[in-house]
């Protein structure tokens, strides 16, 4: 009797106090991350904003950089001219072919180091993915300039084994930019990629294998949709810094491989046109959220087809997946 | 007798075994394998041409006269580059500090309370890290002139400040999804049985919540300092003379003559690089035996 009298009021209070104090101490945090907001809204958004002013404004004299007192959209219809448009139509090209290669490279890579490599291999070999990486970027594209040069080692190698009849031609061309953005994008690729595979329950495939599916079909049906995150995150990771990249066709493209970044960087550095510049940044952010927006519709699409179709097949894994 | 009765229990798995590693091709994991290692070589391709060039004793670093140390000792005796790698480290402390602390708390309050706020937060952080370098680059110039200039504020025409404020952009980000990552792969009851027993949340904070987030905290650190002696664009728009980091001495020096200093003082930067990031692998291994899970430095850095 004395029991069940006082179990209630022990047992009621407990109950009610772990949401509040839940509360209490996660109310607590949230203040955290106003300092980051004030700075990158400070540093990274308000000078976004001045650019997109600038953008509307123009070069009223030779030693002054910008002036807003007129406000026109004249800027942009001169950013837009043929020599840019050229530039950036090739930039673009670059881009999605750097981002392809990048994926047809880097799959089959971090596809062997997540699946095919034993766990204690596995860290050493994301370890030596990274060593390169944390050279600096500039001295990494130098070392593909010595290479690539009509005079280097590479040359002279090639014309003693007589592939080649002359000195090598490749360096300052499109060809030069497109393999100096995949060697520097690719670890950017590697390692979402390696993080989705590794992440992937392997006794799915032993399932899709069980049940009579061969390897093309798990490949199609398991190993992919489950790495479609990872590829999705490469792509993003990838695209959008070449996008921009400014280093690798300074010194591997020349006139003939030049890309926008180096345009909107002469308008600010050289030529003193901060409108002009700010306009041609906005546009190649524009462009890119374009992309990138795509790239997400594209992939969604993808996604419901992909599933839809694993529904179809008689191979149902989705409900391990989910 | 025991021998024959071993071998035919132990049989059924050994024949099953095989039929089951048959399926994938054999030549197939053989080609990936080789793919893997060729892909290794090609990451490492370049960075061994500047190490085996950082031993060229000739004037151009292009063209290969012969094998010496000179230019490591030219590039200790040349002011000028032990200047710029001075100021690149500066800067790079500094932005790996503001980036931690800012990072740090932010990752923290997004694992550790939701609402509406953090879907913006997310998306601003986002943003901070796909816009494109030179976009940024181009944006900090006049804003940091705005400031320094037109409003008076001397600091912003400090050539350091810009650079840790410039770098700091991005790491700071980045910072924030790795110890987010590994917040929320925390429970929080620990947090919550230290409030229950009196503990005030600065004390909360420093043995229960810091300890648990440390290997995020030391990885993000790192990640921001090299991030820092990498960048080479941000730099060469935000900084002021007298102040110029290395990245942007080795660019300004590919217009005129590159010599082989530069692949020196590059190989000496990627041997600090791989020591420091020994030590830390070294570090996070300790901490993982402590607190038993496994959280070696790949796996922090490919995200918690």
């Amino acid at each position: 009797m004395t029991s069940v009298a006082t179990a209630p009021p022990a047992a009621a209070p407990p109950t009610p106090e772990p949401p509040r104090a839940k509360r209490r101490f996660t109310g607590s945090v949230g203040f955290l991350a106003v300092p980051i907001a004030v700075w990158l809204v400070f540093f990274f958004i308000v000078p976004f904003g001045l650019i997109l002013w600038y953008s509307f404004g123009e070069k009223p004299s030779l030693y002054v950089t910008h002036s807003n007192d007129v406000l026109s959209l004249a800027r942009y219809v001169e950013a837009l001219d043929p020599a840019f448009l050229t530039t950036f139509w090739r930039t673009t090209q670059i881009a999605i072919t750097g981002t392809a290669l990048c994926v047809l490279i880097g799959f089959p890579m971090a596809y062997w180091m997540a699946v095919k490599l034993s766990p204690r291999a596995r860290g050493l070999v994301v370890a030596l993915v990274l060593v390169p990486y944390w050279t600096n970027f500039l001295v990494r594209t130098i070392g593909w300039q010595i290479t690539l040069s009509p005079e280097g080692f590479l040359s002279d190698f090639l014309n003693g084994i007589g592939l080649l009849n002359g000195p090598l031609q490749v360096l300052y061309t499109q060809q030069a930019v497109q393999l100096g953005v995949v060697y520097n994008y690719l670890p950017l690729m590697i390692l979402p990629l390696y993080v989705a595979l590794e992440r992937m329950d392997h006794k799915l495939l032993e399932a899709s294998r069980d049940l009579g599916g061969n390897w093309w079909s798990s490949f199609w049906r398991v190993t992919i949709p489950l790495a479609l995150p990872g590829i999705l995150a490469g792509m993003l990771l990838v695209f959008v810094p070449l996008m921009g990249d400014y280093i690798t066709p300074s010194v591997l493209g020349g006139a003939s491989g030049s890309m926008v970044g180096q345009m909107v960087a002469g308008q600010f550095q050289r030529a003193q046109n901060w409108a002009l510049g700010s306009a041609m940044a906005i546009v190649l952010m524009l462009a890119i959220l374009l992309v990138v927006i795509a790239f997400g519709v594209l992939f969604r699409l993808i996604g419901i087809a992909l599933r839809r179709f694993r529904h179809l097949g008689d191979l149902d894994t989705t409900g391990a997946i989910r | 007798m025991t021998a024959t009765a071993e071998r035919t229990t132990a049989a059924p798995p050994r024949t099953e075994e095989p039929r089951a590693r048959r399926r994938p091709p054999a030549v197939g994991d053989a080609l990936l394998g080789i793919w893997g290692i060729v892909g290794l070589l090609f990451l490492f391709f370049p960075v061994l041409v500047i190490v085996a060039y950082s031993f060229n004793t000739g004037r151009q670093l292009q063209s290969w006269q012969g094998f010496g140390l000179d230019s490591y000792a030219n590039a200790f005796n040349n002011p000028t580059i032990v200047a710029t790698i001075q100021v690149s480290l500066a800067a790079a402390a500094g932005s790996a500090v503001v980036s931690t602390i800012l990072g740090s708390f932010a990752g923290v309050a997004l694992a550790r309370r939701g609402g509406r706020w953090t879907g913006w937060l997310v998306a601003l952080l986002g943003l901070a890290m796909v816009t494109p370098e030179i976009v940024n680059a181009v944006s900090l110039l006049p804003w940091f002139v705005t400031l320094g200039a037109d409003w008076g504020l001397s600091i912003f025409n400090l050539g350091q400040v810009r650079l840790v404020i410039a770098h700091s952009l991005f790491a700071c980000a980045v910072v924030t999804f790795i110890v987010r990552a590994r917040m929320a792969g925390l429970n929080e009851s620990l947090e919550e049985a230290a409030a229950d027993l009196g503990a005030p949340p600065i004390q909360r904070f420093w043995t229960i919540t810091f300890p648990l987030m440390r290997p995020a905290v030391i990885s993000g650190a790192l990640l921001s300092f090299t991030l820092s002696l990498d960048n080479t664009v941000l730099s060469s728009f935000v900084s002021v003379a007298g102040s110029t980091p290395w990245p942007v001495y080795v660019f300004a020096s590919l217009r005129s003559t590159l010599r082989p200093e530069i692949a020196a003082m590059s190989t000496v930067m990627l041997l600090l690089t791989l020591v420091a990031l020994a030590l830390v692998a070294i570090v996070l291994s300790r901490a993982s035996k402590k607190t038993g899970d496994g959280s070696s430095l790949a796996q922090t850095l490919a995200g918690g």
